[in-house]
């Protein structure tokens, strides 16, 4: 299954919820927002989001910025 | 100079924005330091409290820490729509921004420019009216114009924020007379934002009745970033300081100092 995760493909070889992928890439969950086709995703439903085919995500944190 | 600074007291002095009483006019940018580590001394000795960042995709090869990790937890997060082109863009990164916990203060900066990143005022105008009636505090970044201007005021914000010269050039007050009628005629809190390179360029727009500035490379690219953000702590209140004593009046020609009567010389 292909999901599309900031702009690039990325292959899921199982069923995997929101959670699961941030945990997986060892993304801080602390203060990320996750934008899933188009909509902002409440941290609350990650764990409950199950990955479809081409689902598009954008995955987002806080850097330096002025 | 810790006891002077300790007897100035500009505690009724205090810059209202967004419904809270703000007491430090310096507000720092967290980008370009050398690290992560560095910020909170930065901060600690800039007594900002409000600070900006940005949202930006996370990158799995190399993944970056979350810089609110790093910030103290009274600071008033002031996060920028940087990266976005359009109104419907900086609309789309601050919602993300308050879905992130931020709270609900953004600073709008729509730049198509980029050679000098200057903002596009109309964009940033309508992502302000749009910001605003989804209750946001909205500080939107802008080319000192006065007819913008009055329309980012009608549209609600909540302070304005004209530039100084080209984000990250440390050029100063190259619009300094454009400013100078922003402060003049808007009756908003005017924020000069980019360009302030120099301590003395800070207490030059705080001593023009500017409200507040707004530094970050100038702080962040300095040889000692620590030591130059208690630099720009004491330039805004001297600067803050001068304006409030009301500065004299300026002449062409020379006013003597010294009485005009009584030299020796006379008879």
């Amino acid at each position: 299954m292909e999901i599309v995760v900031n702009g690039e493909a990325e292959e899921l070889i199982s069923d995997c919820t929101v959670l699961q992928l941030l945990e997986n890439h060892a993304v801080t969950i602390k203060a990320a927002v996750v934008e899933l086709n188009g909509k902002i995703l409440k941290q609350e439903h990650w764990k409950n989001t199950l990955l479809q085919t081409d689902d598009r995500l954008e995955i987002l944190i806080f850097m330096g910025g002025g | 100079m810790n006891d002077i600074i300790k007897s100035i007291d500009l505690s009724e002095d205090s810059l209202f924005i967004g419904g809270v009483n703000l007491r430090s006019r310096l507000l720092v940018g967290t980008g370009k330091f050398s690290s992560h580590e560095i910020v909170p001394r930065v901060l600690e000795a800039s007594c900002a409290q409000v600070i900006t960042m940005a949202l930006r995709r996370v990158d799995w090869k190399t993944p970056q820490e979350n810089i609110l990790n790093y910030l103290p937890q009274n600071t008033i997060l002031l996060p920028n729509t940087s990266g976005a082109r359009t109104a419907d863009e900086a609309v789309r990164i601050a919602r993300l921004a308050k879905a992130a916990g931020c709270g609900n203060w953004v600073k709008i900066e729509v730049v198509q420019d980029q050679r000098y990143l200057m903002p596009d005022n109309w964009e940033t105008l309508l992502a302000t009216e749009q910001l605003v009636k989804e209750g946001f505090v909205v500080l939107p970044y802008m080319s000192p114009d006065l007819g913008t201007a009055k329309r980012l005021q009608e549209a609600g914000a909540a302070a304005i924020m004209p530039l100084g010269s080209p984000i990250g050039s440390n050029r100063g007050l190259q619009t300094k007379e454009l400013i100078r009628i922003l402060i003049e005629e808007i009756p908003l809190p005017i924020i000069v934002d980019a360009g302030i390179g120099r301590p003395s360029e800070a207490a030059e727009a705080m001593e023009m009745g500017a409200a507040a500035v707004l530094v970050n490379t100038a702080i962040a690219t300095a040889c000692d970033p620590v030591l130059m953000a208690q630099a720009f702590r004491l330039a805004v209140m001297a600067g803050r300081l001068g304006y409030l004593a009301g500065p004299g009046d300026r002449r062409i020609e020379a006013a003597a100092s010294s009485p005009l009567t009584g030299f020796l010389q006379e008879a």
